[in-house]
């Protein structure tokens, strides 16, 4: 479970790890809305090279970035397969017998390619550098203005951060419960298609059970200590933009204008 | 063939900033037909270290030795499931692990995992449950409608269903009341006496180890701190009061006597004995 990369948080000393979680979650948004203008290769170069820069302010590697890209080459393997199946357009690269591969079966499959290794390179920005709770912050403060028109904003909030404090809790039970089962002579590995469906029913029946009973305790206790939704509450926490923050925003923004105006003049 | 341990040390996440070394070179014997207990703080590895005897966890150094077969470091383990069989581990809050539809079903689950026949597996089962105390009238209930007292003695009889030789148990007792730790710890000391199993008890009661078992380890930071045979550990309150743990009630009886100027002999180990050396000395001091 060590070796996941993608959306992990990564305790680092940078000053995108300072920055507000609101100024960077706009910021995000922005330069992906940019991403999905079709800006040609001289606009993805200069939006690789705004990523590039922020994961190097964020002191992240190389390395971690590659393993968060990592899950991803099998998809773009297959969809090399279906492009090279189905487009069959511009100049012939290679035959194998009657079967020809053509360029643009290639291009667009690295056009995809060079795209999702942009998107995850910003959100890793974002994700790696911004603890999760921060991040439930920063979106519940972005969704105020939303309450408005219903949405409660603190109550997704408060969603999101329940959920993202009980993953580790359930990967831990989940490792648990896994090895209890194994001691049980329970081969997740190997056997019939009806021993598997035996195992995977008896890691699944005790994760639910632990997971309600945890859901129960847990709503038990915020009661047990006063916890209405929908009351006004203060924050322990409270966010507060600097100097920096800005300049992160205004970066933002002339990126994605610059790229739009390529997209349109292109 | 002895349980053995050969300078091994479990690393876990390896090469992570999360890196944490669990066990530092640690190498121990466990005579096979003994009751052993395994002692000392939280977070020490006890856990850790009770998972490697049936090949859970596997060293990152060194080498496990068990019922003849050998668990190495850099080795690819073979026959992991036949030794499951013969180690039984039963974990921490093991009522976790209850899934089956009713209490028969759930505790006959390891037996058939390992090849018996659904009436051998369920043979086997009552016999089991019949050893934790958990009566013909529970078999058909669902396992999650117990108290977390019975769930737990089905989860235990679960794994002395599979018979095997060496019984591993990592705190079974937590959080039990006194009367059911008691009753489960004279289950564990009957299945060493009378079936000959060798018994490996994870536990922070001092009082039972005294009372049950016959060797202790004191794990402490990831190494071996002690390993004694229970009369010798016990033989006074200065290890427990080292462990910074209570020493066994009688034992601090013993302590405060001699502070108070009683000159209470060495090898008292029951109440009997101190009430008969108490009453005796009552008599020639008349
Ligand atoms: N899966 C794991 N990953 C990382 N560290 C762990 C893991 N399991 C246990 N540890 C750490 O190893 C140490 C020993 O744990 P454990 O063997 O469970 O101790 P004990 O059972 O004596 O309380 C603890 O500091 C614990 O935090
Ligand atoms: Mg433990």
């Amino acid at each position: 479970m060590g070796s996941i990369a993608l959306g992990r948080y990564i305790p680092l000393d940078s000053v995108v790890h300072k920055m507000d979680p609101r100024a960077k979650i706009m910021a995000m948004l922005i330069v992906l809305i940019a991403v999905f203008f079709p800006s040609g290769w001289i606009g993805y170069a200069v939006l690789f090279a705004a990523a590039s820069l922020m994961i190097l302010l964020s002191k992240l590697s190389v390395g971690f970035i590659w393993r968060a890209m990592r899950p991803m080459l099998i998809m773009l393997v297959f969809l090399l397969v279906i492009n090279a199946l189905v487009v069959h357009t511009g100049p012939v690269l290679f035959s194998i017998g009657s079967f020809s591969v053509y360029l643009d079966a290639v291009l667009q499959t690295l056009y995809i390619a060079v795209r999702l290794l942009l998107m995850i390179m910003i959100t890793t920005c974002l994700t790696a550098t911004t603890k999760p709770l921060d991040m439930t912050l920063g979106i519940e403060d972005l969704l105020k203005p939303f309450e408005k028109i219903h949405v409660p904003a603190h109550e997704i909030a408060m969603l999101i951060s329940i959920a993202l404090r009980f993953i580790p809790d359930l990967i831990d039970e989940t490792q648990r419960i896994m090895k209890a089962q194994e001691s049980r002579g329970v081969d997740l590995q190997e056997g019939k298609l009806k021993e598997k469906i035996q195992a995977i029913l008896s890691l699944i029946v005790p994760l639910f059970v632990s997971a309600f009973q945890r859901a129960e305790d847990l709503a038990n206790a915020m009661e047990a200590r006063g916890y209405m939704p929908g009351e006004p509450r203060t924050r322990y926490k409270v966010l507060k933009m600097a100097g920096r923050d800005y300049i992160l925003l205004a970066c933002a923004l002339i990126t994605a204008v610059g790229i739009g105006v390529l997209a349109w003049a292109v | 063939m002895p349980i053995a341990f050969k300078d091994v040390s479990h690393v876990y996440s390896a090469g992570t900033p999360y890196e944490y070394r669990a066990l530092d070179h640690v190498d121990l014997e466990i005579q096979e037909g003994k009751m052993t207990a395994v002692v000392g703080q939280t977070g020490s590895g006890k856990s850790t270290l009770v998972q490697h005897l049936n090949a859970l966890l596997l060293p990152t150094e060194g080498t496990v030795y068990i019922l003849d077969r050998t668990i190495d470091a850099n080795k690819k383990p073979k026959q992991l499931k036949s030794l499951r069989g013969d180690v039984g581990l039963v974990f921490q809050f093991p009522e976790y692990q209850l899934f089956e539809e009713t209490v028969l079903k759930d505790t006959a689950f390891g037996p058939k995992n390992f090849g018996c026949t659904v009436e051998e597996a369920e043979k086997r089962a009552k016999q089991a449950l019949q050893l934790t105390g958990i009566g013909p009238e529970y078999y058909e209930r669902s396992p999650l409608e117990l108290s977390g007292g019975q769930k737990r003695r089905v989860a235990i009889a679960g794994i002395l269903a599979m018979d095997p030789r060496v019984l591993v148990l990592d705190e079974p007792t937590a959080g039990l009341d006194p009367a059911g730790t008691a009753s489960m710890m004279k289950l564990f000391r009957r299945l060493n006496q009378e079936l000959h199993k060798t018994v490996l008890i994870v536990t922070h009661d001092m009082e039972q180890v005294y009372r049950y078992c016959d060797e202790v380890i004191v794990v402490h930071d990831g190494k071996i701190r002690h390993q004694e045979s229970s009369a010798e550990f016990f033989k006074d309150a200065h290890l427990c009061n080292e462990m910074g743990v209570l020493p066994p009630s009688l034992i601090r009886l013993e302590e405060m006597m001699r502070e108070f100027g009683f000159a209470v002999p060495q090898g008292i180990v029951t109440e009997e004995q101190l009430a008969q050396w108490i009453a005796q000395e009552v008599k020639n001091h008349g």
